[in-house]
């Protein structure tokens, strides 16, 4: 039996192999161009060819898409100013040709070793994914890999069209040790992984509706999400804006002292939470009732 | 960090005419990237250089790169690699890996 290739699993590389058409994928910035970082070798930590991010167009199901892929192994996926600027770069080059933009997401943020150039370059690439959405170019990001979308990139995913996550993506601003630190064990233990993935992981963001998507951990479901979403894009509007600040109100009024994601889980009718815990992404989609806008 | 070059002989790679580098790895910790590109200036040598975070392995990295170069005709390339201190059997698995890539046997 063939083993499903699991999409949490892969590197970026085998990633964009592995949803795109076989063969379609040319990479910008490949490695021997070398491009990679000028502050690393100061700090005596090695460079990336790719300096963590795998950039360039291919096509999926015959559509044209720009891609981004983060190598989460290397430096944790941060974000330093080489990474940045390919990250602002294929993003300009989705709203000036007018083809959609897929970015899979594996990073802790900003990288801390870069400072303020990586702290500028990230807002860059938000300023560049606004450029799309302006000009109604979709953006995706999927968020299916352990290491999750936090810091800067956790805010950067939001500002996308769609976000699509499996049960393995986490989203945050803070990580869970960042928020220990400051918060105490007692208040949020990071090492208590089911904690850490019921407050941050796919299916309570799904609940939450910050994930539009929940997924099959596998290349074929994730592409398939893919698939859906790239002929759509959201246009940002006034009364858009208005609504979801209306809705982030409302949630705060109905979870802002809830200490226990679980109490989360039952407001959207889950019953079993055991059951809930174990399912897959789809099969807890099924077994939750989401209030979509 | 410590950085070395060699060059070692090798029996001429016969490059596949859509290929000019291959890549296996990543840069993270106890792991590498090796970057295979084509050398069309010396088609009968190995030509190595290694970065690694972990000083004082010279000796092991010269031998595991000799070995490779005697046991796979590799003539005829740039080896390039990034390490964080992978193991002896990590290095050389990522040099067949990035090989293989190289012959298109794995995608």
């Amino acid at each position: 039996m063939k083993r499903a290739s699991l999409y949490h699993e892969q590197t970026a590389r085998k990633r964009i192999a592995s949803l795109v058409d076989p063969g379609s994928f040319t990479e910008l910035l490949p490695p021997p161009e070398r491009v990679v970082s000028p502050y690393l070798p100061l700090l005596d930590i090695p460079v990336s060819f790719d300096d963590g991010l795998v950039i360039g167009r291919a096509t999926l199901g015959g559509k044209p898409v720009y891609l981004a892929a983060q190598v989460g192994q290397f430096v944790g996926g941060s974000v330093g100013e080489v990474h940045s600027a390919k990250l602002t770069g294929i993003l300009k080059a989705a709203a000036r040709d007018a083809i959609p933009c897929l970015l899979l997401v594996e990073s802790g943020g900003v990288r801390l070793h870069e400072g303020s150039s990586g702290e500028i370059g990230i807002s860059e690439a938000m300023r560049a994914v606004f450029e799309c959405r302006a000009k109604g170019v979709p953006t995706i990001a999927v968020i299916g890999a352990d290491i999750g979308a936090y810091g800067g990139m956790g805010i950067l995913v939001t500002c996308c069209d769609f976000r699509i996550m499996t049960e393995h993506g986490r989203l945050g601003i803070s990580g869970p040790i960042v928020i220990e630190k400051w918060m105490g064990k007692q208040a949020y233990d990071s090492s208590n992984r089911a904690l850490v993935w019921k407050t941050s992981g796919g299916k309570t963001k799904y609940l939450l509706n910050d994930a539009d998507v929940l997924t099959h951990d596998d290349s074929a479901s994730v592409g398939a999400a893919i698939g859906e979403l790239l002929s759509k894009s959201q246009p940002i509007t006034l009364g858009g804006l208005k609504t979801r600040q209306q809705e982030l109100e409302k949630r705060l009024g109905d979870f802002g002292k809830t200490s226990d994601p679980e109490e989360i889980w039952k407001a959207f009718g889950i019953a079993d939470i055991g059951e809930a815990s174990l399912a897959s992404g789809p099969e807890f989609v099924a077994l939750a009732k989401r209030k979509t806008p | 960090m410590e950085k070395f070059d060699k060059t070692f002989p090798s029996k001429s790679f016969s490059w596949p005419p859509d290929k000019e580098w291959a890549i296996a790895g990543v840069v993270g910790s106890g792991n590498l990237e090796v970057l295979f590109e084509r050398n069309t200036e010396s088609p009968n040598t190995m030509e190595c250089h290694v970065e690694s975070s972990i000083p004082g392995y010279e000796d092991s990295w010269l031998a595991a790169l000799e070995d490779f170069a005697a046991n796979y005709p590799a003539g005829g390339t740039k080896v390039t690699i990034h390490d964080q201190g992978a193991a002896p059997i990590v290095v050389t698995f990522r040099l067949r890996q990035a090989y293989d890539h190289l012959l298109q046997k794995i995608s």
